[in-house]
């Protein structure tokens, strides 16, 4: 019996309870708010009244002269002391902490008031006047690209993605990226024949809103600056503190508690890069604490504009695919760029497609900036590829999943980007949808007023690569461990899978594995909590330290027992020597090891990081652009009242190909919770600016599903390709979910009405103005 | 300026300072250290503030502390080790991130309250105003109805 298959105890597969269940139920789980902290400076911002215009005077007297204020501080004054570390961001350093000598969209903070409560620092920030010169503003991707004004005078790549060096100093441009994805001559196809579909589609911008708000409080000790905040990213955090305040990595501290819902609203720069640099420039302690109307303006996801064209052969292959991005990443790119490629190269959708061309563009314009939303720009792709398929398919008279089964991507196909599939099972997870919804049997559509109609559509999407995980383990005598991550559970269950990993190598128990709070002087690096990432990269981390423990121990009990190690079995009862028999607990083997003594730990360590071939900036082509794929495929039965527009969802079925689900419970919630999301922004959900200005960000005005938007059924359905390098096979699912839910629910109102709607989201008005454009 | 307020929290009598204008949910958070009360939209739109004043759901986000002087307030922190409503939500997986969930206990004991086994649509009617954004949903009405069968048996 090798060493690997010595310990099998069941904790991979199995529907174990969240590890937080009951203190998360009862209101006992701290979230960042709720932990006491210092006494502390309240902070609020006077924010910019303009899109676009020249800073020329901003006037604090009457704000400093309010009693209980403590300080003002503005952009101008960060400069001086901190130089143009002020400008931050992931993709590029465009993004100044406080608004200096420009503003660039409505809500933009340009000054801040620290005073003794929230109420005085809110009341004061009232009281600051700005005089502005104002500048032409780009509202919208047309203006951007119409040569006339410029958000930014010249672009300014951060030194995170060293691929985008080549665009510094580049003026007289609102583009600040572009992917190309070039294979075989799909415009030359395109263009000479006539049985091709095509289809512009609109995204609009749509926000998080994760139900805790977000919120950063600061300090200063000596020379090191102490940060406790609401982050999906703290390794991300803690350089960036490092370089906004040219102190060492060592000296800053970024700690998180579990988040209330992140979904891409809490990493990269959000409030901490003000919050560091007000602590370290006034010595103060200050509280960030955001109203939801605030935080809407920290981030958004992106608008996104698709004109896209495809066509198929007389046997129905597609033959060529081609789609034109816009994305409106705002005032400040954020990693609008690394989106933009990120989609751009899944544009033609998970199929065998030999003629490709894609440009896909990001670009500034006065608005709040966008940045990662979960499905990272691909879910505004999957809208446009899979209403098109299914048009495709509908002009060849044949069923749209026929259609897609015999062009998907299979097992060893080489992806349009060049990059060999592998553990992507989109037959399993359209067919698991076609069979839920009961796709061989014919629809009764309806003729009267209310029509039924169903659709299905896949997705792809691929894994940020390269990236890093660490992982530290420590073994408890009593068969308890701690694990010391910078995976942040935000809900999406981190903490308790993890546990099932390291308990699946050491044959642990239910609820044995404490994943410690992340602290940055104490958890080891890890990328980014996003991304769907983590089962998989930090999975792999967590594995590798578990296995070097059971190494350990294997050795530790050879060595006491006086056997070899390969005759030493661990299990959940302990270890066992086969030839002699002779077992010991846990606890009598560490205990033992470290001569009698009570409450010892034994510790491993292990890291975990991929690699990838940087796509070719001509073609976009890399024979390995992403370390794995995500597959997911949505099904939905609808009812569509034509005299109304309301669309009333019946059943949908949402299936994700997980390689291994570690936990299917926590499986089947992320399907079905980003299912719900992708309701959300499939039906109702849109932030809507007026001259820049946003009109509904309050939650009075901004929808979210309720319990009384869901389809009457919604089903989950797990499919398991194994990854073959993944903990166990698995692979992440936090995204999978939401990838094509628009464009399933779109091809069943196509489907119930015989109308094509290409902009989202699907109201009852813009149902209704179809129908009636249709007739 | 402040003045006392008196309210029994969780049983029991509590004494704050508070201006006209301090919300509910600003005392109970930071006078009590009630945390299970937390401000999601403060507009009364989302239901992760909710308490039971006599019984009743509070939005505290909206509700002004000296309007309460006297009140009997319950939130989750108040319930018994062996509440049906808290054991349902455990036992039926009814949380993601978990911000929300107390919010949906809470308005789960008001409804189960007035009905003993209500509908499935009054479920959803009575915690539509409460979002969960993971979208836990289905797992939430699992537990109210779990919940309300416990608590049907226990009568």
């Amino acid at each position: 019996m090798s060493l690997d298959e010595a310990v099998s105890s069941g904790a991979v597969g199995q529907r174990w309870r969240r590890t937080d269940d009951v203190a998360k139920v009862r209101g006992q789980l701290h979230y960042t708010a709720d932990e006491p902290t210092r006494h502390v400076a309240h902070v609020a911002f006077h924010r910019s009244l303009r899109p676009f215009a020249r800073l020329v005077e901003i006037h604090t007297e009457e704000a400093l002269a309010l009693p209980g204020v403590v300080a003002v501080l503005t952009g101008a004054d960060l400069y001086e002391a901190l130089g143009n570390a002020i400008f931050t961001g992931p993709a590029f350093s465009d993004q100044p902490v406080l608004a200096y000598e420009r503003v660039r969209f409505v809500g933009e903070p340009l000054a801040a008031v620290l005073a003794e409560d929230l109420a005085t620092a809110r009341a004061a920030s009232d009281l600051i006047g700005v005089e502005y010169d104002e500048l032409e503003p780009v509202l919208d991707v047309d203006a951007a690209l119409s040569g006339r004004s410029y958000v930014h005078e010249e672009l300014r790549p951060s030194t995170v993605f060293q691929d985008l060096a080549h665009l510094a100093g580049v003026r007289e441009t609102n583009v600040n990226y572009q992917f190309r994805l070039r294979r075989g001559d799909a415009e030359g196809i395109l263009a000479a024949s006539g049985a091709k579909v095509t289809g512009d589609f609109f995204s609009p911008p749509i926000h998080h809103v994760p139900i805790e708000l977000p919120r950063t409080v600061a300090w200063r000790e000596g020379n090191r600056l102490e940060l406790v905040t609401t982050t999906q990213t703290p390794s991300y955090v803690r350089q960036m503190a490092s370089d906004l305040l040219g102190i060492p990595l060592g000296a800053v501290r970024v700690r998180s508690a579990p988040l209330g819902g992140g979904f891409g609203s809490k990493m990269y720069d959000r409030l901490e890069p003000a919050a560091a640099a007000l602590a370290w420039v006034s010595g103060l302690a200050v509280q960030l604490a955001v109203t939801r109307e605030e935080a809407f303006l920290l981030t958004t996801r992106h608008g996104a504009r698709v004109h896209s064209e495809m066509i198929c052969d007389e046997e129905g292959s597609i033959l060529a695919s081609s789609a034109d991005i816009v994305y409106d990443t705002g005032a400040y790119a954020d990693v609008g760029p690394r989106i933009t490629a990120k989609s751009g190269m899944i544009a033609p959708g998970p199929y065998r497609v030999e003629h490709v061309a894609v440009r896909s563009r990001c670009v500034y314009t006065n608005k709040p900036s966008a940045g990662p939303f979960r499905g990272f720009g691909v879910p505004q792709l999957t809208f446009a590829h899979e209403s098109l398929v299914d048009e495709l398919a509908i002009a060849r008279g044949e069923d749209p999943v026929a259609f897609r089964r015999r062009n998907l991507l299979r097992e060893g196909d080489v992806a349009p980007v060049g990059t060999r599939m592998h553990s992507a099972d989109f037959h399993s997870c359209l067919d698991a949808v076609a069979e839920e919804l009961g796709w061989d049997q014919p629809l009764a559509r309806g003729s009267g007023r209310v029509r039924r109609g169903r659709g299905v559509a896949v997705g792809v999407k691929a894994v940020l690569t390269p990236t890093v995980s660490n992982a530290v383990l420590q073994l408890n005598q009593d068969a308890s461990a701690s694990l010391v991550i910078s995976t942040v559970d935000m809900g999406q269950g981190s903490d308790t899978i993890m546990g099932q990993i390291v308990a699946e190598v050491l044959g642990l128990t239910e609820g044995s594995v404490r994943v410690v709070p992340t602290d940055t002087d104490v958890t080891p690096y890890d990328t980014i909590t996003a991304g769907s990432r983590s089962t998989y990269h930090t999975g792999n981390a967590v594995r590798l330290a578990a296995e070097k423990m059971r190494d350990r121990l294997i050795e530790i009990a050879a060595a006491r027992l006086g056997v070899a190690v390969t005759d030493i079995k661990l299990g959940p009862e302990g270890v066992l020597a086969s030839s002699t028999q002779v077992r010991l607990t846990l606890e009598e083997l560490v205990r033992g090891y470290f001569g009698g003594a009570r409450g010892t730990t034994l510790s491993t360590e292990a890291g975990f990081a991929t690699e990838w071939i940087p796509y070719d900036h001509e073609t976009g082509q890399s024979e390995r652009v992403t370390e794995h794929w995500f597959a997911g495929a949505v099904g939905v039965v609808l009812q569509v009242d034509t005299a109304t527009g309301r669309i009333t969802l019946e059943h949908l079925a949402v299936a994700g190909d997980v390689g291994r689900a570690i936990n299917p419970t926590l499986v089947e919630q992320q399907l079905r919770g980003a299912a719900i999301m992708g309701i959300g922004l499939s039906l109702f959900e849109e932030m809507v600016f007026d001259e820049g200005q946003l009109v509904n960000g309050s939650m009075l005005d901004y929808q979210l599903p309720s319990l009384l938007d869901l389809p009457a059924r919604l089903t989950p359905l797990i499919i398991e390709s194994p990854h073959r390098s993944g903990p166990f096979g698995a692979k992440g699912v936090g995204e999978t979910g939401i990838l094509p839910v628009a464009p399933a629910i779109a091809n069943a109102v196509r489907d119930a009405t015989g109308v094509r709607i290409t902009r989202l989201p699907l109201t009852p008005e813009r149902v209704l103005e179809a129908l009636g454009s249709g007739k | 300026m402040t003045r006392p307020v008196e309210f029994v929290v969780n049983g029991r009598p509590r004494v704050v300072h508070a201006r006209d204008e301090d919300l509910l949910l600003d005392v109970l958070r930071d006078q009590i250290g009630v945390t299970s009360v937390r401000e999601g939209c403060g507009v009364g739109a989302c239901g992760a503030c909710t308490v039971l004043v006599e019984g009743a759901s509070v939005s505290s986000c909206l509700a002004l502390a000296v309007d309460y002087d006297g009140a009997a307030i319950l939130t989750v922190e108040g319930l018994p080790e062996d509440d049906p409503v808290v054991q349902s939500f455990v036992e039926a997986g009814a949380l993601q991130c978990g911000y929300c969930i107390p919010g949906f206990v809470m308005m789960t004991h008001e409804l189960l309250a007035e009905q003993e086994l209500p509908s499935p649509e009054a479920v959803r009617a009575h915690l539509a105003g409460n979002l969960c954004r993971c979208g836990t949903y289905y797992e939430i009405a699992d537990a109210v109805a779990l919940a309300a069968r416990t608590l049907a048996a226990r009568r």
